[in-house]
C-alpha cells in the first residue's frame, strides 16, 4: 500500500478529499433536492483524473462510494458496489487528461462550421450502432423498436446542444468533451449493467426503473434491460458532467492548474 | 561572507510566482536575529504574503516560481530544503484559522500531534511537545475540544501552537489577526506579546494593526511594490506621518498625539509623555 | 532512496514513567462487539456483503441476514437499524415489482393484476434479490454503527498503509458536511432569488449552475493555501508517521479474519461452481 501512497503530490492528496465531497455533495443534492433524472456524482472524480492523472481519478471514485456507502453519518444507501464504475470513470478521466481533452480550443469561422458538422455526424454514428449492438447481445435479444426511435431523438438532441455550444463558444473544445462524455458513459454503463443484475436484480430503485420494466416488457432479458436502461441515461448524464467539468476547468487560473500533474497540459496556450 | 548564526536573512531576493509577468518581491534585505521581532507593514498588494512564503522558504519550495538572491537560515539556503526541513526551521501562520488545520483530528490535542507524529518522533516526544505547546500558550483547557468548533481566536491560537510544536528557530505570521473579532485579535495579541517575550524564536508578523505592532515588534520594515522603502526601529518607523501616504493607518497612539498636537490642546512634550508608553 | 528508519519507536507502548496520551485521545472503544478491533469489524461487513451478493439461492442472504441481526442485538444496535432498512424501500419495491411481474422467459402464473403476470420464477427472484439487498444493507449499518472511522483510519495507518491515505479519508468525511451546509446556504440563497426547485426539468437544469459554481470554486480555491499548510507541518517527511492511537487487537481476531475472509470467498466459488448443497 506504501507504494500508492508515494505516486502522489500533496497537493493531489489535498485536491481529492474535496473532490470526494463534491461528489458526494453534489451527487445528493441534485438527487434529493433538485431531483434531476441525472447523477452528477462524479463530478469530482473526473476533475481528479483530468487533473492528476488515471490512479488518482480511480481512486477518488471508488473512494467516493465507499465513504458514501459506509461512513457513519453518512452512509446507507445501495451505492457500494458501483464503486467499480466509479473506479472506470477516473481512470478515463486520466486518459481524457493525458489527452488534454479539456484544452480550450479557440477556434474562428470556417474551422467552426467543420466542426460543429464533424461533432454532430460523430455523435450520430457514434450513438446508434451502438444501442443496437450491445456487446452482451445475443441475435435473439433486441430492443424493441421504439428504443431506436428514442436513441436517434437523444442523439440529436445531443448533437444540436453540442453544436450549439461550440458555435457559441467559438471553442473546439466542445467536441472532445462531448465524445470524452459519451464514451465514458457507454463504458459506465457495460460496467455497471451486470453489478445491478447480479446485485440488485437489474433495476436502480430511481425513476429509470420504468425504463427497465418497459424494456423488459418488451421482451429483453435481466442483463439487457439494466444495460438498455444505462445507456440511455449514463451517456447523458456523464455527458452533462463532461461539460461541467469543462467549465470548471476553463474557470480555474492558468497558475492554479500549472501546479497539478497534468494541468499544464490544460493551459499551454492559454495567455497567463 | 560571514555567516551569523540563528538568524534568517534575505539578501537582494527577488521572487516571481510561475506564469506572471512582474516581480513579487525585488531585492529584499532583510535580517531576523535570535529573539527578536520584526514588523512588516505596507499598502494591499505590496507583496507582505510573497514576504513571508519566500522568509519561510516555501516559495519557491512548495510554491514554485523563481527565486534569485539568497534567503538562508542559520547560514543554509533556504532553496536546497525539503518542505519537511523547513518546518522544522520556520514556521507559518495564515489568515484563515480553519483552512490552516490539519482537518483530520477529533481533538486540539491531535491536532498539535499532527506535526510531530509527521516527522516520526518517539511517541514520549510527541507528547511532551504537544504539552510544551499547549502550556505556551495558555490553552490547556482547548486540549478535548474539537478543533473545527472553536471561535476565530481559538482555532488560531491552536493553528500557532500546533506551528510551535514543531520547535521552529523562526516564525512568520501573515495576518494572524486579520479574520479575527476583536475579543479573538485580543487573545492572539496578547498570546504573540507573551510568546515575544519568553521565548527565543524570532518572529516576523506581517500586521495591518500597527496599535499590534506597537506593543510587539523591535524593528519594522515597509514595503510597497515589492521593495522595502523603509526599516527602522518600530517607534521610529510608525510614528512616521509618512506612513498614511502609502496607505498604512499609523497605530493608535501616534493619531492621537498628531489629533492633540493639531488641536492645540496639550503641547507635543506632554502628549508625547502621555502616549509614549504604549498600554502593554 | 528511503533512509533507514532505524529501531521501531513508532509502537504506542509508553515505558514506565513516561508521559500517557489522556483518554480522550486514546479513545478505546467498548462494549460488546464494538471492541473489536475495527479492521476485524471490516472484514466481516465485506465478507457478509460477498456472502449475501455471491451465494446464490436462498441460504447466502437468509444466513447473513440471521449473522447481522445477531451482531446487531449483541452490539446493541438493533433499533438504530431501522433507517438503513428504511432507506432500502425505493429499490426493494423496484425490485418486487420488475421482477415479479415482468420477469422474462418465466411462464408459471401465480395471479394477475390487470394485465400484467406474476409468475413463481419472478416472484422467487424477486424475493431472493430483495433479501440480498436487505442483508446488504445491515451489514453497512452494523459495520456504520459500531465503528468510528477515525479508529478504523488510525489502525489502517498503524499497519501500514501509509498517512496520505488516512488524510485522503479522514478529511474527506470532514470535509462532506462543511461542504453540505454550505451547499445547503447556496440553495436557500438561490431559491430566495427564484431558483426553481420544483418547476420544469429545464428550468431545474439551469439551476444546477449557480449552486455548483460557488460551492466548487470556493471549495478549489482552498486548494493551494491547504498545501501550503500541509507542508508547513512536515507532511511530506519522508518516514513512518509515529502511531499515536493503538486499537486492541489479538491473534484470536486475526485468525477469526483470516476465517471469515478466505470462507466467504470459497463459498461463493462452490456457489458459483454450481456445487453449493443448500438451496
Amino acid at each position: 500500500m506504501a507504494w500508492l501512497s508515494r505516486q502522489f503530490s500533496t497537493r493531489v492528496i489535498v485536491l481529492i478529499p474535496i473532490a470526494i465531497a463534491i461528489n458526494i455533495v453534489l451527487g445528493y443534492t441534485v438527487q434529493t433536492i433538485l431531483k434531476l433524472p441525472i447523477y452528477l456524482d462524479s463530478i469530482g472524480t473526473i476533475l481528479v483524473g483530468v487533473l492528476a492523472g488515471p490512479i488518482a481519478g480511480a481512486l477518488t471514485g471508488i473512494l467516493s462510494n465507499l465513504i458514501w456507502q459506509y461512513a457513519p453519518g453518512i452512509g446507507g444507501g445501495t451505492i457500494g458496489p458501483f464503486a467499480i464504475t466509479a473506479g472506470v470513470i477516473g481512470l478515463l478521466a486520466g486518459i481524457w487528461g493525458q489527452l488534454a481533452v479539456y484544452k480550450s480550443r479557440p477556434a474562428s469561422g470556417r474551422q467552426l462550421i467543420l466542426a460543429a458538422i464533424a461533432a454532430a455526424v460523430i455523435v450520430i454514428v457514434v450513438v446508434i450502432p451502438i444501442i443496437n449492438n450491445p456487446a452482451y447481445t445475443d441475435p435473439n435479444n433486441g430492443y424493441p423498436s421504439w428504443v431506436y426511435t428514442a436513441a436517434a431523438v437523444i442523439a440529436v438532441v445531443v448533437a444540436v446542444v453540442v453544436v450549439g455550444f461550440i458555435y457559441i463558444r467559438r471553442d473546439l473544445a466542445g467536441l472532445w468533451v462531448a465524445v470524452a462524455g459519451v464514451v465514458t458513459g457507454i463504458i459506465a454503463a457495460f460496467v455497471s449493467a451486470p453489478i445491478s443484475a447480479i446485485a440488485f436484480g437489474g433495476v436502480t430503485g430511481g425513476g429509470t426503473d420504468l425504463l427497465v420494466a418497459a424494456l423488459r416488457q418488451g421482451g429483453s432479458d435481466v442483463l439487457h434491460a439494466s444495460l438498455g436502461q444505462g445507456l440511455f441515461s449514463d451517456p447523458i448524464d456523464k455527458t452533462i458532467t463532461s461539460f461541467v467539468v469543462f467549465m470548471i476547468l476553463s474557470g480555474l487560473s492558468g497558475r492554479l492548474l500549472a501546479r497539478f500533474p497534468l494541468g499544464e497540459r490544460l493551459v499551454r496556450d492559454r495567455a497567463a | 561572507m560571514s555567516v551569523a548564526t540563528g538568524t534568517l536573512r534575505l539578501s537582494g531576493a527577488t521572487y516571481r510566482y510561475a506564469g506572471a509577468r512582474h516581480d513579487a518581491l525585488t531585492g529584499v534585505d532583510l535580517e531576523l536575529a535570535a529573539g527578536s521581532v520584526l514588523g512588516v507593514v505596507g499598502p494591499n498588494e505590496a507583496g507582505k504574503s510573497t514576504l513571508c512564503l519566500v522568509a519561510a522558504g516555501l516559495a519557491p519550495v512548495v510554491v514554485g516560481g523563481r527565486l534569485t538572491g539568497s534567503v538562508t537560515i542559520d547560514g543554509r539556503e533556504t532553496v536546497g530544503m525539503r518542505p519537511h526541513e523547513l518546518a522544522q526551521r520556520c514556521g507559518i501562520l495564515f489568515q484563515d484559522p480553519q483552512a490552516q488545520l490539519s482537518g483530520t483530528a477529533s481533538t486540539v490535542f491531535e491536532e498539535l500531534a499532527f506535526g510531530p507524529c509527521n516527522l516520526g518522533l518517539p511517541l514520549g516526544d510527541v507528547i511532551d511537545r504537544v504539552e510544551a505547546s499547549l502550556a505556551t500558550l495558555g490553552i490547556a483547557a482547548l486540549a478535548d475540544r474539537d478543533p473545527a468548533r472553536l471561535s476565530g481566536g481559538q482555532a488560531q491560537l491552536v493553528a500557532l501552537a500546533a506551528i510551535l510544536a514543531l520547535r521552529p528557530d523562526f516564525l512568520v505570521l501573515d495576518e494572524p489577526t486579520s479574520q479575527l473579532d476583536p475579543q479573538g485579535t485580543r487573545l492572539v495579541g496578547e498570546a504573540l506579546r507573551d510568546l515575544a517575550r519568553e521565548s527565543r524564536t524570532a518572529i516576523l508578523v506581517v500586521e495591518h494593526k500597527t496599535s499590534l505592532l506597537d506593543q510587539l515588534a523591535d524593528r519594522v520594515v515597509v514595503i510597497d511594490h515589492g521593495r522595502i522603502v523603509r526599516a527602522g526601529p518600530s517607534a521610529e518607523v510608525l510614528g512616521d506621518p509618512a506612513l498614511v501616504e502609502l496607505g498604512v493607518e499609523p497605530p493608535p497612539r501616534v493619531r492621537v498625539r498628531a489629533a492633540l498636537a493639531g488641536a492645540g490642546l496639550r503641547t507635543p512634550d506632554e502628549a508625547d509623555q502621555l502616549l509614549a508608553e504604549p498600554a502593554r | 532512496m528511503r533512509p533507514d528508519p532505524g529501531p521501531d519507536t513508532s509502537v504506542a507502548i509508553p515505558e514506565p514513567g513516561a508521559a500517557v496520551l489522556p483518554a480522550y485521545v486514546l479513545r478505546v472503544p467498548t462494549g460488546p462487539y464494538r471492541a473489536l478491533n475495527p479492521l476485524t469489524k471490516f472484514v466481516i461487513a465485506i465478507a457478509s456483503a460477498v456472502v449475501a451478493f455471491g451465494v446464490r439461492g436462498w441460504t447466502g442472504p437468509l444466513s447473513i441476514l440471521v449473522v447481522t441481526a445477531a451482531i446487531a442485538l449483541i452490539a446493541g444496535v438493533s433499533r438504530s437499524l431501522r433507517r438503513f432498512v428504511l432507506a432500502t424501500i425505493p429499490i426493494v419495491a423496484s425490485i418486487l415489482l420488475v421482477n415479479a411481474f415482468l420477469y422474462p422467459g418465466a411462464t408459471d402464473v401465480l395471479f394477475r393484476v390487470g394485465p400484467f403476470a406474476a409468475t413463481g420464477t419472478g416472484v422467487t427472484v424477486a424475493l431472493q434479490a430483495v433479501l440480498r439487498v436487505i442483508a446488504f444493507a445491515l451489514s453497512v449499518a452494523v459495520f456504520s454503527l459500531t465503528t468510528a472511522t477515525d479508529d478504523f483510519l488510525a489502525d489502517l495507518e498503524r499497519r501500514g498503509t501509509g498517512r496520505r491515505l488516512t488524510f485522503v479519508i479522514g478529511s474527506a468525511i470532514r470535509t462532506i458536511p462543511t461542504m453540505g451546509s454550505r451547499a445547503i446556504e447556496i440553495v436557500e440563497a438561490q431559491r430566495a432569488r427564484g431558483l426553481d426547485t420544483e418547476g420544469s426539468i429545464r428550468r431545474r437544469l439551469r439551476g444546477i449552475v449557480p449552486l455548483a459554481g460557488p460551492m466548487v470554486f470556493g471549495s478549489l480555491g482552498e486548494v493551494e493555501e491547504r498545501t501550503i499548510a500541509l507542508e508547513a507541518r512536515a507532511f511530506s517527511a519522508p518516514v513512518r508517521r509515529t502511531a499515536m492511537r493503538a486499537l486492541p487487537d489479538s491473534s484470536t481476531q486475526r485468525a477469526l479474519r483470516w476465517v471469515v475472509g478466505l470462507g466467504s470467498l470459497v463459498l461463493v466459488a462452490v456457489s458459483v461452481a454450481g456445487r453449493f448443497p443448500l438451496p
